[in-house]
C-alpha cells in the first residue's frame, strides 16, 4: 500500500523555456523548460513539473568575487570564455550564469567590451546562459541593450528587474526575445507587485522567472525559505501572478564568516558544504533553478537533485 | 476527526469525582479537547472509550523523549506542515554513529566529540544530541562492550540499533534505565522488541518491509502496551522518503491516520549521500537524523540549517539597537549607519570585517524591518537617526560628523542631513560594495 500526500491543488506553475538551439535559431547545445510542476517540490511518482537545473555563476571581473573561488580557480577566474568552457566541460552544470560585474565600476562606459564578453562565453559554452546585467540605473539601459543584442536569438534569462528598476531589462528581453529574472527583497507581496509590472510593460508570464532573493544560511536563509514555500503554495491555490518558476542562488554564502575563517584546510569543504545545504534547501523549498560558485558544489548537488526526484532524472 | 469537548464529555462518567485533579467532567473534557489531558487520569472508563479518546485527544503528533538528564530531547508534538504556517517545536535530534565492531578507542574518540562540540551562533549554543551505536556484530556481548564503552565516558542519549532481541538485550542491561531509543522493531522481532521496550520503558522505533506497513505495524506494538513509538518508514531513496515524510506529516496533524501520530526516524547514512540526507531529513519532518561522523564541514552546515529552521518564523531576529564596532574603531573612523534586521547586520558586518577598514555601526531600531522596508514603511526616518545619534553619544566617539547611510535610503539624505546637523554621504546598496565604497569614498 502506498503512503502519499493527499492533494487538493488547484493551480498550475507555468512553464518557461531557456536557451535555443541551432533547429531553433541559436547555438545552444540544449533547451530546457523549468516549471510546469501542480504539487509541491518532487512530491509525486514521479514528480510533476520539470526537474530542477543547477547553475554554475561565474563574473567578468573577479575583483569581488569570493576569494575562495578565486583561489580554487586561479587564473582561470581572469577570463570568463575559458572560465565558462572548463566549467561546462570539467563541473557539469546545467546552465551558466554570467555576472557583468566590470559594470559595476565608477563611471563604466566599456559595452563594447561587453559585447565581446558575451559573445565570447557563448562561442566557449554551449549551455543556455543566464545574464546577470548591471546594477547601476545610470548604466541600465546600454548595458541592458548590449546583453540582449549579443545574445540574440539564444533565448537567455537575463537579471535582475527589481521594483524601482525593471523598464531597461524588460524592453531588452522583450525586444530580443528573453526571459526576466524579477527579483523581490524576500516578500511575497512584492514579488506578485514585481510579476504585475512586468505583465503591464509587456513581458508575458512564461518569460518572467522570480527571484525572491536569498540569504546566506545563518544569514536569514530561513526568511527566504519560507517565503518560496509561500510563493509556492499561493501559486498551487490559484494565484496566477505568483505562478512562475523560481530561481534561487544566495550571493553572501562564501563571503560569510564560517568560510572567511575556516581554517585553510577545510576551507573549500565549508565552501561546498555551504552552498550544498543552502541550494539543495531551495530546490526543497521550490527553487526551479539553483545556483552555485564554487565549482565542487555541483556535482553533489545535481546527484542530490536527481535523487529527490526519483534517480531517473529528465533533461 | 478530533472530538469537541461536549462530544468528550458525554462520554466521561459524568460524576464530577475530581479524582483525574480537574473540578468537573467538563472541564476535564475541556482539556482534553485541546490536547492538554491525559485520559488514563479518568479511571472510570472502559477500554472502548479510552480508546476513542485516546486517538482524537492526544497531541496529533506524540511527544516522544529520548535519553535522560541535561542532554535528553523530546521530539513530535508538531502542528504544522509548513513553518511559516506558525513554527516548528522540536528540532531532529542527530545521533552520531559508532558501530560494536570498533575498538574502544575509536568508539570513544567519536563519542567525546559529540559529547565536547559546542558551536555558539547567534548567542545559542549548537550542539549534536547523542550517539546511536550499530550492533554489526551480530553478538549480544560484543555490542555489550560497545554500549559500555560510550556509558563509560559520556551520558548522551543513545540510539541502539540491532535487529535480534537478544542483542539488544544486552545494550538495554548497560543502559536501558536511560531511556534509549530502540531501533527497531520489525515485522519477524516485533513481540520481542516491544517487549524489551515495555519492560524498561523506552522509546522504541518500528521499521516495517515498505512504508505501507508502518500502520500495522504500529498497532502491533501499541498493542503490547508500547506507547513511545517512532517511524522509521524504511524508505528506498531520498525521493521515496520525502514523500512518505510528508505524507505522514500530513496524515498526522490532520488525524487522518492516528496511528501515524509518531515522530520520524531517518538513517542518514544509510543513503549514500549524508549531506543530501541531512537537508531532507531537517526539511522534511525527521526528528531523529542517525549520521556517521560528519566532519567540521558538514557539522557546522547541519546546526545550522537546523537552527534556521526552526527558529519561529513570527519573530523577526532582532538586533539590539545600539553601537557596534568593527576592528579598534580611532575618532577618525567612518560610522556606518543601518538597520536591526539581523540579517542586514551580520551581512553588512560580514562585509566589513572582510574589508579591514576598523568603523562603527549605527544600529538603529526599524524593528527588524531591511533597510527596503523600513524606508517604504516610514520606520526608517530622520529623526529615528538623529535621536539614535544622540542617544549612543556618536558625537563624542568620533571627531568628524559624516555618516554613511543604506543605498536605499539615499531618499532621506537629506532630511537626515538637516535633522542631524551630520553630512550624509550616500553608500551602496549592496553590502557586497562597501569595501570598495570604503576604498574609494571615505579614504578620500
Amino acid at each position: 500500500m502506498a503512503l502519499q500526500t493527499i492533494s487538493s491543488w488547484s493551480g498550475r506553475i507555468g512553464t518557461v523555456v531557456l536557451g535555443a538551439t541551432p533547429s531553433e535559431g541559436g547555438s545552444r547545445s540544449i533547451r530546457y523548460t523549468i516549471g510546469g510542476e501542480q504539487d509541491l517540490p518532487f512530491v509525486g511518482d514521479p514528480p510533476s513539473g520539470h526537474l530542477p537545473l543547477v547553475a554554475y555563476e561565474l563574473c567578468d571581473d573577479p575583483a569581488i568575487w569570493p576569494p575562495v573561488v578565486r583561489e580554487f580557480l586561479g587564473d582561470l577566474a581572469g577570463d570568463p570564455g575559458a572560465w565558462a568552457r572548463e566549467a561546462e566541460r570539467s563541473y557539469r552544470p546545467d546552465l551558466v550564469r554570467l555576472f557583468l560585474t566590470s559594470t559595476r565600476k565608477r563611471d563604466f562606459q566599456d559595452y563594447a567590451g561587453l559585447r565581446r564578453t558575451i559573445e565570447e562565453v557563448l562561442q566557449q559554452a554551449t549551455l543556455p546562459l543566464i545574464i546577470e546585467g548591471s546594477t547601476d540605473q545610470a548604466v541600465d539601459s546600454e548595458v541592458f541593450a548590449a546583453c540582449g543584442e549579443a545574445g540574440e536569438g539564444e533565448r537567455l534569462l537575463l537579471g535582475t528587474a527589481e521594483a524601482g528598476r525593471y523598464r531597461s531589462v524588460a524592453a531588452a528581453a522583450m525586444a530580443y526575445g528573453h526571459a526576466v529574472i524579477a527579483q523581490s527583497p524576500i516578500d511575497i507581496n512584492l514579488a506578485k507587485q514585481l510579476n504585475i509590472l512586468l505583465r503591464e510593460t509587456g513581458v508575458p508570464a512564461d518569460r518572467i522567472v522570480i527571484d525572491p532573493y536569498t540569504g546566506a544560511l545563518g544569514y536569514g536563509f530561513e526568511y527566504s525559505y519560507s517565503v518560496m514555500e509561500r510563493i509556492r503554495t499561493s501559486a498551487l491555490k490559484g494565484d496566477a501572478d505568483l505562478a512562475m518558476p523560481m530561481i534561487s542562488g544566495a550571493p553572501d554564502t562564501l563571503t560569510i564568516r564560517e568560510v572567511r575563517e575556516a581554517s585553510p584546510a577545510i576551507r573549500q569543504d565549508v565552501a561546498m558544504k555551504w552552498e550544498l545545504y543552502t541550494a539543495l534547501s531551495s530546490a526543497l523549498a521550490g527553487a526551479s533553478i539553483v545556483c552555485v560558485r564554487h565549482p565542487q558544489t555541483i556535482a553533489p548537488l545535481r546527484e542530490a537533485i536527481s535523487a529527490h526526484w526519483g534517480g531517473a532524472g529528465e533533461g | 476527526m478530533p472530538l469537541k469537548a461536549l462530544d468528550i464529555y458525554k462520554l466521561l462518567p459524568r460524576k464530577n469525582c475530581k479524582e483525574c485533579g480537574d473540578p468537573t467532567c467538563l472541564t476535564f473534557a475541556m482539556k482534553l479537547a485541546s490536547g492538554k489531558g491525559e485520559v488514563d487520569r479518568c479511571p472510570y472508563l472502559d477500554e472502548q472509550t479510552r480508546n476513542i479518546l485516546g486517538s482524537s485527544t492526544r497531541p496529533p503528533i506524540r511527544l516522544v523523549r529520548v535519553g535522560v538528564g541535561e542532554r535528553s530531547f523530546a521530539v513530535g508534538d508538531e502542528l504544522v506542515q509548513f513553518r511559516h504556517e506558525k513554527t516548528f517545536y522540536h528540532p531532529p535530534g542527530v545521533m552520531v554513529a559508532v558501530s560494536d565492531l570498533w575498538t574502544r578507542e575509536k568508539v570513544q574518540e567519536v563519542v567525546a566529540r559529540v559529547r565536547d562540540t559546542v558551536i555558539v551562533r547567534v548567542g545559542t549554543d549548537l550542539r549534536l544530541d547523542g550517539v546511536a551505536i550499530r550492533g554489526q556484530s551480530g553478538d549480544p556481548s560484543t555490542f555489550r562492550k560497545a554500549v559500555e564503552a560510550v556509558e563509560d565516558i559520556a551520558d548522551l542519549p543513545e540510539v541502539l540499533m540491532a535487529g535480534e532481541p537478544a542483542v539488544m538485550d544486552q545494550g538495554l542491561a548497560v543502559c536501558g534505565h536511560f531511556r534509549p531509543l530502540i531501533h527497531a522493531a520489525t515485522p519477524l522481532n516485533h513481540e520481542a522488541m516491544a517487549g524489551l521496550a515495555r519492560d524498561y520503558g523506552c522509546p522504541l522505533a518500528v521499521k516495517p518491509d515498505s512504508p505501507g506497513d508502518l500502520e500495522a505495524l504500529v498497532a502491533r506494538c501499541t498493542d503490547r502496551g508500547v506507547k513511545n513509538l517512532v517511524l522509521d518508514p524504511a524508505a528506498s531513496s531520498l525521493h521515496r522518503f520525502q514523500n512518505v515524510s510528508s505524507a505522514i506529516r500530513q496524515q498526522a496533524i490532520t488525524r487522518t491516520t492516528p496511528s501515524l501520530g509518531y515522530p520520524v526516524f531517518l538513517d542518514a547514512a544509510a543513503t549514500g549521500m549524508q549531506d543530501a540526507a541531512i537537508v531532507t531529513g531537517i526539511l522534511r519532518f525527521a526528528s531523529v537524523i542517525v549520521v556517521e561522523d560528519p566532519g567540521p564541514a558538514s557539522l557546522l552546515a547541519l546546526l545550522t540549517l537546523r537552527q534556521n529552521i526552526y527558529t519561529d518564523p513570527q519573530k523577526p531576529i532582532q538586533m539590539t539597537p545600539g553601537v557596534y564596532r568593527v576592528g579598534n574603531p580611532g575618532p577618525d573612523a567612518p560610522v556606518l549607519l543601518t538597520v536591526n534586521f539581523s540579517l542586514t547586520f551580520f551581512t553588512l558586518q560580514g562585509y566589513l570585517e572582510a574589508a579591514r577598514v576598523p568603523c562603527f555601526m549605527v544600529i538603529v531600531d526599524t524593528e527588524g524591518l531591511s533597510v527596503l522596508t523600513a524606508v517604504a514603511a516610514g520606520k526608517l526616518s530622520e529623526a529615528l537617526v538623529a535621536e539614535s545619534l544622540k542617544k549612543f553619544g556618536m558625537e563624542s566617539e568620533v571627531s568628524h560628523r559624516s555618516l554613511i547611510i543604506p543605498g536605499y535610503a539615499a531618499p532621506l539624505s537629506g532630511r537626515i542631513e538637516e535633522a542631524t546637523g551630520w553630512k550624509a554621504m550616500v553608500g551602496p546598496r549592496d553590502a557586497a560594495d562597501i569595501g570598495e565604497y570604503l576604498e574609494k569614498e571615505w579614504k578620500h
